[in-house]
């Protein structure tokens, strides 16, 4: 049997097991199939197996170039090289569709066996229901508009152009779009387990409970996913720059604003009860998002540097999203009496109080942030104008979000819940607030200049402090196990974004950026460091060509930034050349080699301070989010979580 | 946004229909978004009148624009790297050689992002007799507006923009659009 | 207690005359080539997907970057730039949405969003000021009794 027919087959397979899953379930709902955990079980195997199958047909056949398959025929080539062949399965429309069914079905499999022991929960029902609602939506997706297994006659001799050139020359392209899925996939999970909640009318705090390390889990891998996809464009893309509020880095911050927001709000549910509906709207919010994200990267309605692919698959994506919110408010609307929270906030400075101001500030991001990205096909509606929305507008609005932020990490990790004193805020904040000044105090001394960056590192040093302490008094009192658990693998999650605020605030403050036109031998200046061009040469790989410029730095680093025909995509990408030191990176691309005026090179260098600390920020952040799904200290379930504080809990 | 309270099947059906209007209304816009890649390009000049081009030619003769404000004007933005522009080159020396004899059009190439010595030799090649600037023509583009070559204005007598055409052009396509401006 | 209240306040003073040492002390001023690079992160580069004027490579992103230093050099305000090239190539050439007309919303619509939000959160705190403390009854008390000799 062919690939194709392998792939189609084993995606219609997947498709019918949804469905008959969705058949199954509601029986199951409506009394008449009393075995149907059982047999849902099964079935959710089914699925798995079925999209397992797919992906390592794809898999075989970009592997093996087999040609027949259109969409190897279209994106795979025999000059690829192997890893990124392997890789060449998300880098085009049909097969992240696949992948994204993949991770799907495999959260769906853990659901199954998480909670194997409660099959008779109407809750667990409904949940399933809508995952397997969502499964068999994306099965439906690779049947209808983005058939991933279309077949192809090649004529002979015939090799497909290989993946875009940009998506085959880092080895960062072959974990960022995985990890970015499993991040993206897994917010599926809690948002089927809040629709549960709904339509069972159980709406306290059990779906929570039994979701919340699969909602941090999520947040851990698109974390990791955005700063992977962050580091990728600052290595691949050649203009220094990680971050450039772009649609398709916007769509896939709004779920991670909101997922943030919702983590930290969860809490007050827990200890308090309140706060029901406005959890539910955060995580049915994240996951519609994300579906409106993949919108954005798909459908080509806003312009960006990584809408690799158009493709019919908008409208479906459309409708399902328009189906989410039809759902999701309906539900909201009809259990809004049983929705009512029992307590209240006793003060604004009290731990809820810091939980609930958190959440007006995620929230006002994510408004900020989607309306920015938006707005232009608003203004296009209005009065047919096309305008732009970008860096300065998204860096004015969000800029003093962010410092409140900051403030807000410095102080709420210490606030006791319920109410506080000023002895007690005195006492606690006094050495984190001291780290503050001294981080300013030493970036003056370094030679910061500018309020708004130094009061970054203020504010940066005052989070970072009261975060260690945190951590510190938990691992005194608890040895290691005061690493783990939310709260702790939270503080550990905390210190990442306090390195990523730093290094963002000075490499946006600081960054230098100049062209030179340089003939042999010819050096430049540029923030202290000495460029020399040494001359160009050109070397042939299989899929490539590539002409290099040999640039001495600091007469002692040689950097070969280099240009690259890709004869067979017939594109030409340039290949930035990167350097990270703890303290500063310097970046070199090659714009142009001018022709007819001898060896000349016309070059781009960047210098920007502190890099590397985001994407150690970054990885900090994702071993935070790892220590705070390990079990930490179990609280026993009669402890009082929406008791007034012992005089124990207002000590700590 | 939600209030965090909560409230009764009332206040809570009060805070959902906006919410519901507000996303309708984000769908449907997306719905109805042509993708960006298919909108029209802006051109902003027409009727406007044309930016200053000046500059020493190939040949060492200074060329003003202003000079020619009592004939057609075609100014045509190229780079020799482009493949429309080599493919319409003959279109103009073409059209250049219809209208010699009456005097009544000129036609100025500007290089683009391009190197004195590659013009010289694409003049050689590929022949064309007409004022090229090649040096210092950055502002020359910016203020056309030309985002990607081959661009070419026709300017009318009196100096004013006419027309802009993208991609390349033909000889009888110029005509005709002098034509139907009533020119010539 | 004396001590750290003054602990606090050296703290304050120290934190805010940094803040206004760094301020107002700039310690090497912005070349043309710096303001020239600022200002082309603030256009979009024309023909491009979503990238800017500073970190495109295409020739028109190469001529327009030249062009701003040029302005630069001769000493040209951001604003006189910016309207050369709204008028050269379209309004949508200005990453920053005008202040005025329809796009003006783009700037209002969230400082209105978010003093509803406030507004919102005060008039809550309000209510639950408001609201008496519920206390437990005899029979919460049994409750609680009762799971507590379970423990």
């Amino acid at each position: 049997m062919s690939n194709s027919s392998l792939g189609a087959a084993s995606v219609a397979l997947g498709l019918a097991a949804a469905a008959c899953a969705v058949v199954v379930v509601v029986m199951g709902l409506a009394g008449r199939r009393p075995g149907w955990f059982r047999e849902a079980r099964l079935l959710t195997w089914v699925m798995m197996f079925a999209a397992t199958a797919a992906v390592v047909v794809m898999e075989r056949a970009l592997i093996t170039r087999d040609f027949t398959v259109a969409f190897v025929a279209e994106h795979g080539s025999s000059q690829t090289p192997a890893l990124f062949n392997v890789a060449t399965l998300w880098s085009a429309l049909e097969g992240s569709i696949l992948l994204w069914t993949l991770v799907l079905c495999g959260y769906v499999v853990a659901v199954v066996l998480k909670f194997r022991t409660q099959g008779d929960d109407p809750m667990l029902a409904w949940a399933l229901l809508t995952l397997f609602l969502v499964a068999g939506f994306f099965f439906a997706l690779m049947v209808g508009p983005s058939a991933p297994f279309d077949r192809f006659a090649p004529p002979l001799g015939y090799d497909g152009p290989g993946p875009n050139p940009l998506l085959q020359n880092h080895i960062l392209m072959a974990f960022h779009p995985p990890i970015l899925y499993l991040g993206y996939v897994g917010f599926t999970v809690p948002f089927a387990f809040a629709i549960g909640a709904l339509c069972t009318g159980r709406v306290g705090e059990g779906w929570l409970l039994a979701t919340r390390r699969w909602t941090v889990m999520a947040w851990g891998y698109l974390t990791l996913g955005i700063v992977l996809g962050a580091w990728w464009s600052y290595e691949t893309l050649g203009w220094g720059g990680y971050w450039a509020w772009d649609p398709v880095e916007n769509a896939s911050f709004l779920p991670w604003l909101t997922g943030t927001a919702f983590i930290h709000s969860v809490m007050v549910q827990e200890r308090r009860g309140m706060l029901r509906v406005w959890n539910l709207s955060l995580v049915i919010s994240t996951f519609a998002l994300t579906i409106l994200g993949t919108f954005i990267t798909r459908s080509g309605v806003l312009q960006s540097v990584h809408a690799f692919v158009e493709s019919g698959i908008g409208p479906w994506l459309l409708t399902f999203l328009a189906v989410i919110v039809i759902v999701s408010l309906g539900l909201i609307g009809w259990r809004g009496d049983e929705l009512r929270a029992p307590g209240k906030i006793d003060s604004p400075v009290s731990r809820e109080g810091a939980f609930l101001a958190n959440n007006v500030l995620f929230a006002a991001f994510a408004f900020v942030v989607l309306l920015g990205t938006i707005f232009p096909l608003i203004v296009e509606a209005i009065d047919g104008r096309t305008i732009s929305v970008g860096n300065p507008y998204f860096e004015r609005m969000t800029m003093p979000i962010g410092f409140v932020l900051l403030f807000l990490m410095a102080i709420a990790p210490v606030l006791p819940w319920r109410k506080t004193t000023g002895e007690v805020l005195s006492d606690r904040l006094h050495w984190p607030a001291w780290i503050g000044a001294g981080s300013m105090v030493a970036a003056a001394l370094l030679g910061a200049r500018g309020w708004s960056p130094t009061l970054a590192f203020g504010l940066g040093g005052f989070a970072g402090g009261s975060a260690l302490r945190q951590v510190v008094l938990a691992t005194r009192r608890q040895g290691w196990r005061g690493l783990v658990g939310r709260t702790n693998g939270g503080m550990v999650v905390h210190l990442g974004v306090v390195l990523i605020a730093i290094a963002f605030a000075a490499s946006n403050a600081y960054v230098r950026q100049g062209e030179f036109t340089m003939a042999v031998g010819d050096t430049a200046q540029i923030s202290g460091h000495t460029l020399t061009y040494e001359g160009s040469r050109l070397t042939e790989y299989s899929n490539r060509t590539e002409k290099s410029a040999r640039v001495l730095v600091d007469e002692a680093k040689v950097y070969e930034p280099a240009i690259a025909q890709y004869p067979f995509a017939g594109r030409t990408i340039g290949i930035p050349s990167v350097r990270s030191t703890w303290t500063d990176d310097i970046a070199l691309s090659v714009l142009t080699f001018p022709e007819g005026s001898g060896d000349t090179v016309v070059l781009r260098a960047t210098v920007q301070p502190l890099i590397v600390w985001l994407w150690i920020g970054g990885l900090v952040m994702a071993a935070g989010s790892v220590l705070a799904v390990v079990p930490g200290k179990r609280r026993r379930p009669t402890a009082p979580t929406s008791a007034p504080p012992t005089s124990h809990e207002v000590l700590l | 946004m939600t209030a965090p309270a909560g409230g009764s099947t009332r206040t809570a059906v009060w805070i959902v229909v906006p919410i519901a209007v507000v996303l309708s209304l984000l769908i449907l816009l997306l719905a109805t978004r042509e993708p960006a890649t298919e909108r029209a390009i802006n051109f902003e000049l027409r009727g406007e009148i044309a930016p200053l081009i000046e500059g020493e030619g190939l040949d060492g003769v200074w060329f003003d624009i202003d000079d020619h404000s009592n004939q057609w004007v075609v100014v045509n933005f190229f780079s020799t790297t482009c493949v429309p522009c080599v493919r319409e080159h003959p279109e103009l020396v073409e059209f250049e050689a219809r209208h010699a004899p009456l005097n009544d059009v000129v036609v100025v190439s500007v290089a683009f992002d391009d190197a004195a010595a590659n013009i010289r030799a694409f003049f050689d090649d590929f022949g064309g007799d007409w004022p090229v600037i090649s040096r210092d023509t950055g502002s020359i583009a910016v203020a056309y507006g030309v985002v990607a070559v081959p661009e070419t204005y026709l300017v009318g007598p009196g100096g004013v923009i006419v027309e802009k055409l993208v991609g390349g052009v033909t000889a009888d396509q110029l005509d005709g659009l002098i034509l139907s401006a009533g020119g010539a | 207690m004396r001590p750290r209240v003054l602990s606090w306040l050296t703290l304050v003073v120290v934190s805010l005359s940094v803040l206004v040492f760094v301020a107002v002390d700039e310690r090497s001023p912005a070349t043309n080539a710096d303001k020239a690079y600022a200002l082309a992160t603030e256009f979009a580069c024309p023909v491009c997907q979503g990238q800017s004027v500073a970190e495109s490579d295409v020739p028109v992103a190469r001529t327009i970057r030249r062009e701003i230093r040029v302005w630069v050099d001769e000493g040209r305000t951001d604003e006189f730039i910016r309207a050369q090239l709204v008028a050269n190539f379209g309004e949508d050439i200005d990453y920053t949405p005008a202040a005025s007309g329809v796009t003006s919303l783009v700037w209002i619509l969230p400082v209105v969003v978010g003093a509803v939000a406030l507004g919102g959160l005060a008039v809550v705190f309000r209510r639950w000021r408001d609201e008496p403390d519920r206390t437990a009854n005899a029979d919460d008390e049994a409750i609680v009794a009762a799971a507590r000799r379970r423990r």
